[in-house]
């Protein structure tokens, strides 16, 4: 099996694009990504990976932690209160046990990690509870954040949301409720009158299972980044990319699914046996629904849906972060500053030393990794709209002129979404954005 | 004890012309120097007798008596709130220096003259003193704006500058030159009610002449346009020192050489002063809302607010004139406090232009410390209570409305127009969304910070505690409002008191 | 005459696709009488994918089953039957366009058929140069 790297196009086998993102499109073309190739945007990315993946090692932990075993709590005020089970959980993709091993991380929740949640932002240990309460701890706001446009957006491809209005889907979750609340009748008579207010929230479950399977894997994969990037692997922003693509492929076929455990009984809602796949129901939909739309934030600027400043379509939503203000004022699709913060805790140094650099430094180190987070949010949909074409277009070598239309017209098309005026694929083509 | 106030500054001008400091070193010098004066005043006014309304600290220095002219200095209530708000306001106005102005020895040499002879003018008690230090002060203040100023008209507005200033002094010399001559004094020696001797034409028309002198400097319409210019062009320290203290040499003008030499006129005139206040007022008022430079309209407001202390000394009750001294002292505290925030904006942004400025409240690439004391000093500066510009509107207003009803109900109103404008200037410039194409402004320092935050400190303190400013001036002014005749007199005497209908009882 | 099982596992560069079908479980399926139509891609064509994607999908079968599946057609169509409806839909669900590319090529979704029209028993196999995936 051939590593997937792109060799450049020999010759111009079709006329240069007349797009307003042409040059952005031969790049694409070339094998390169929406970020332009620069040792600064590289190192920018890497350390804003390597950032989001210790934050990510909980989220993805505590929200299978939430659809697997706090499931229908109606007061669901520990659901942050990660068991130690779920934290020694072994990553399916990293580890010794792991399905595959091409990412070397430890099957256990990263070690970072581990000391934050035990001393927080004040470096002292207190109760839990005190961390929460003071919200010193991993903002999995955000993290639910994410889910609930998954949720919201729902139909983007993929069946896994067409299977959730099933009879089938709709017979396992009777089960699940009947055990889980065997012995409350007040639950299940409220069930029995009114059976589309548990099947919607399962509905709602079922997402944040979707969401921590998708995530598993993506924290080795930005772990792996970073350790690839310190021993000096990378020789540049498009082999980060291309890494990414590789890793889309490796891990594609992985089953997306839910399951329930009411004690130690299983209860699988969405069985593996559906044939959900990683890529298909997982990726695809929540690069749509998080990078893409989300939904306007609440910040200080507020949106008047009557005076049309919210499109009325949802698939015209534009508010993901690739088109997010990052200023915490702004508008951005998921609540920004709660992931800032949590990437800020775990910034590697060379990029803390980075950012006191410019601007403000340490002041506004949020809104400047906020702005990284968004150039490297825009490699990951370079890599996606790369590995798209591999998947459902022509080799960038291709020598046949109709292919190299095809895959010229597949990007055009994905830059398309970036032609409003919101969107940030200007501002990172320079530097001066941070 | 008083010379300090005048010397101390100057001696330090001349040792920072001289002495090799750069630019950092510089600043800190002229802070050294500035701070002097300003704890002197402050144990001024702790040494201050205010049972006694009349002229205390006497100082005399025999100069040129053939002239007439001596050096004769003393304070009451009025100069010693002046003399403070000066000093107070020359520290802050060095504060508010850039770090890298440019000839810093020279820049903070000027400033401390300046600072000096204004002190001289408030102490002054020989009119030619005051004259000369107050011509003096031209010659600095026209090369602080000249050299320094702000943008490409600042040859023009310095020169404008000049040319009213100087205009004003020509009025002004004439106008003593006739009180002494025709009232036949024996020198320049400044005495209350001197002019009383003389017939009340000559007064009017002495008073006249000195009030037009005044009028320029303070100004009032219509002849401020040399104001905005000026204002404008000026760097934010001289703009600091031409608004908050320089305009203050016209008002006190105004009360101590017109309604102290010329009660008798002053009360003849009061109406129509009046009028000319409310003119002021909701000239400068409404001309601010139209403004789309936030220095510019800052100026424009500074007519109104100034028109407010003419309306004060018209009223001639003590509660009015009481509010009018201390409307002077705020103002000037506000006026510095909007200066130097506005300067703050305009470094750190690079515009003062209104349809561009956007969005600075933003907490974190904003200047929110700055927007935040910018909507305090609106706020004071529209007369919100709690703060110090609403208590010395408000005794303004109560003390000459039973006087001047419609006059002070339109003054009233002018005071709703500046939240107008304020209103227009918070929202556009603090409140919205920052640009993020632009927003990467410099951090502001706490040390650039630190003059607007004593400012605001002090125009919230007096705000709550207004007994502090007040009591200084109540002594002076009721003895000024007690010189005044009891009844207006009239040019030709016909009238008497018993002919006029009784004043109608106060609700 | 052979089913498509047969010809697969008896044609030399299908191994990983013989290798999948048995671990997918689709062996008996396709050796019913159908008929399918199989699009078939070759060794090469498995090879082009990155490493690790086979693995993942060999130790999921349902998942590896819904990409094979997404290669079959019911009913059995020619190279001209199939240019002729321009698209198909496939077991899995997922429709295949189908048309004739540059020089006379037969080309199914990005994938360019090597060798057309193999009959068999059950069905006809066209072999592919490329894994076609859904989308």
């Amino acid at each position: 099996m051939a590593t997937l790297t792109e060799p450049t196009p020999t010759k111009n086998v079709i006329p240069p694009s007349t797009h307003p993102f042409a040059d952005i499109i031969h790049r694409l073309e070339a094998g390169g990504s929406m970020l332009p190739d620069t040792p600064e945007n590289l190192k920018q990315i890497i350390g804003i990976y390597k950032a989001y993946a210790v934050p990510m090692d909980f989220y993805w932990r505590d929200l299978l932690y939430i659809a697997e075993r706090v499931f229908l709590d109606p007061l669901p005020a520990f659901k942050y209160f990660l068991p130690q089970s779920y934290l020694d959980l072994p990553n399916h993709y990293a580890g010794d046990t792991a399905d595959l091993r091409i990412w070397r991380g430890e099957a256990e929740a990263h070690p970072e990690l581990l000391e934050f949640m035990e001393k927080g932002e004040l470096g002292k240990k207190l109760p839990k509870i005190f961390h929460h309460l003071w919200h010193d701890r991993v903002n999995m706001e955000f993290a639910e954040a994410c889910k609930q446009a998954m949720l919201w957006h729902q139909g983007m491809g993929g069946r896994f949301n067409d299977y959730l209005y099933t009879d089938e889907y709709k017979a396992n979750c009777d089960q699940a409720i009947a055990a889980y609340f065997k012995g409350n009748p007040l639950m299940l008579t409220l069930h029995k009158h009114f059976p589309d207010l548990f099947y919607e929230k399962c509905r709602d479950l079922s997402y944040y299972s979707n969401l921590g399977l998708f995530w598993e894997v993506m924290a080795p994969v930005f772990f792996e980044m970073s350790d690839i990037y310190d021993e000096g692997g990378f020789k540049g922003v498009p082999d980060a990319m291309d890494f990414l693509v590789n890793g889309i492929f490796a891990v594609a076929g992985r089953p997306i699914y839910h399951h329930v455990y009411v004690g130690d009984e299983c209860f699988e809602l969405v069985p593996k046996s559906k044939a959900f796949t990683w890529l298909y129901e997982a990726a695809l939909p929540y690069v749509e629904a998080v990078f893409y739309r989300t939904a306007p934030f609440r910040g200080t600027k507020s949106y008047n849906a009557q005076a049309h400043e919210v499109p009325g379509d949802q698939k015209d939503f534009h508010y993901g972060i690739l088109y997010a203000d990052v200023f915490p004022v702004g508008s951005a699709g998921i609540p920004p500053t709660l992931l800032m913060q949590d990437m800020m805790h775990f910034l590697p140094d060379y990029l803390r030393d980075y950012y006191d650099d410019y601007c403000r430094g340490d002041d506004d180190v949020l809104i400047q990794l906020g702005i990284t987070f968004q150039r490297s949010m825009y490699n990951v949909t370079s890599a996606v709209i790369q590995a798209l074409r591999t998947a459902l277009l022509y080799p960038l070598d291709d020598p046949n002129p109709e292919h190299r239309l095809a895959n010229r017209q597949f990007f055009e098309a994905q830059m398309d979404r970036f032609l409003r005026p919101e969107a940030r694929l200007r501002d990172i083509q320079s530097q001066d954005y941070r | 004890m008083l010379s300090a106030l005048i010397w101390i500054p100057i001696a330090g001008a001349i040792a920072i012309f001289l002495l090799p400091l750069t630019g950092a070193k510089a600043k800190s010098a002229a802070i050294a120097v500035a701070t002097v004066p300003l704890l002197w005043s402050i144990y001024l006014f702790t040494q201050f007798d205010l049972g006694n309304a009349g002229f205390q600290f006497h100082e005399f220095l025999p100069w040129l008596t053939a002239l007439g002219l001596n050096y004769d200095l003393s304070m009451d209530g009025l100069s010693l709130l002046m003399v403070g708000l000066n000093a107070l306001l020359t520290l802050v106005a060095i504060g508010s220096t850039a770090q890298d102005t440019k000839r810093p020895r020279l820049f903070y040499g000027l400033l401390l003259l300046v600072s000096g002879g204004i002190a001289g003018a408030f102490l002054a008690q020989n009119l030619l003193l005051f004259f000369l230090l107050y011509e003096i002060e031209l010659v600095p203040l026209y090369l602080l704006i000249a050299i320094w100023g702000g943008d490409d008209k600042r040859s023009y507005s310095a020169m404008k500058f000049l040319i009213y200033t100087a205009l004003s002094g020509a009025l002004m010399l004439a106008g003593f030159l006739g009180t002494v001559w025709f009232s036949n004094a024996s020198d320049f020696t400044y005495s209350a009610v001197m002019g009383q001797s003389l017939p009340l034409q000559w007064q009017l028309g002495l008073m006249v002449l000195l009030l037009v002198a005044f009028a320029i400097k303070v100004p009032l319409v219509p002849f401020h346009t040399w104001l905005p210019d000026t204002y404008v062009s000026a760097s934010t320290p001289v703009a600091i020192m031409l608004g908050g203290v320089l305009a203050k040499l016209g008002t006190y003008g105004l009360f101590r050489f017109c309604l102290g030499i010329f009660p008798d006129a002053w009360a003849l005139a009061s109406p129509y002063l009046a009028i000319w206040a409310t003119v002021s007022v909701l000239y400068g008022a409404i001309t601010a809302i139209a403004q789309k430079d936030i220095k510019r309209m800052v100026a424009y407001s500074s007519i109104g607010h100034m028109g407010y202390v003419l309306l004060g000394g018209a009223a001639m009750t003590d509660l009015a004139l009481t509010g009018a001294v201390s409307q002077m002292v705020s103002h000037g505290l506000i006026l510095a406090l909007l200066f130097n925030l506005v300067g703050i904006v305009e470094t750190k942004v690079g515009t003062r232009e209104l349809d561009v400025l956007n969005g600075l409240m933003n907490p974190v690439r904003g200047l929110p410390l700055v927007s935040a004391l910018l909507v305090l000093g609106g706020m004071a500066s529209a007369g919100i209570p709690g703060l110090v510009g609403f208590i010395t509107e408000f005794l303004v207003f109560q003390g000459s409305y039973r006087v001047y009803g419609i006059q002070t109900l339109l003054c009233v109103l002018g005071s709703g127009l500046t939240s107008v404008y304020f209103v227009i200037l918070l929202n556009r410039t603090c409140f919205g969304k920052l640009d993020n194409k632009i927003a990467y402004f410099p951090k502001v320092t706490f040390s650039e910070n630190l003059p607007a935050i004593a400012l605001a400190a002090l125009v919230l303190f007096l705000g709550i505690q207004p007994n502090w400013l007040v009591r200084w001036g109540e002594p002076t002014a009721t003895d000024m409002i007690a010189a005044l005749p009891a009844t207006p007199p009239t040019l030709t005497g016909s009238v008497e008191l018993a002919d006029l209908p009784p004043a109608p009882p106060l609700p | 005459m052979a089913t498509i099982v047969d010809i697969a596992v008896n044609t030399e560069g299908f191994s990983t696709l013989v290798a999948a079908v048995q671990a997918a479980g689709l062996v008996e399926t396709l050796q019913t009488p159908g008929p399918f139509t199989v699009f078939a891609p070759n060794d090469d064509a498995f090879a082009k994918l990155p490493p690790g994607t086979v693995q993942t999908l060999v130790q999921n079968p349902p998942q590896l089953a819904r990409i094979l599946t997404f290669h079959v057609v019911a009913g059995k169509y020619t190279q001209a039957e199939l240019l002729e409806m321009g698209q198909i839909d496939s077991i899995e669900g997922a429709p295949i366009p189908v048309r004739t590319g540059l020089n006379n090529t037969f080309e199914v979704k990005n994938a360019t058929v090597l060798a057309a029209d193999i009959e068999a028993e059950n069905g006809i196999i066209h072999v592919l140069d490329n894994v076609i995936l859904m989308g």
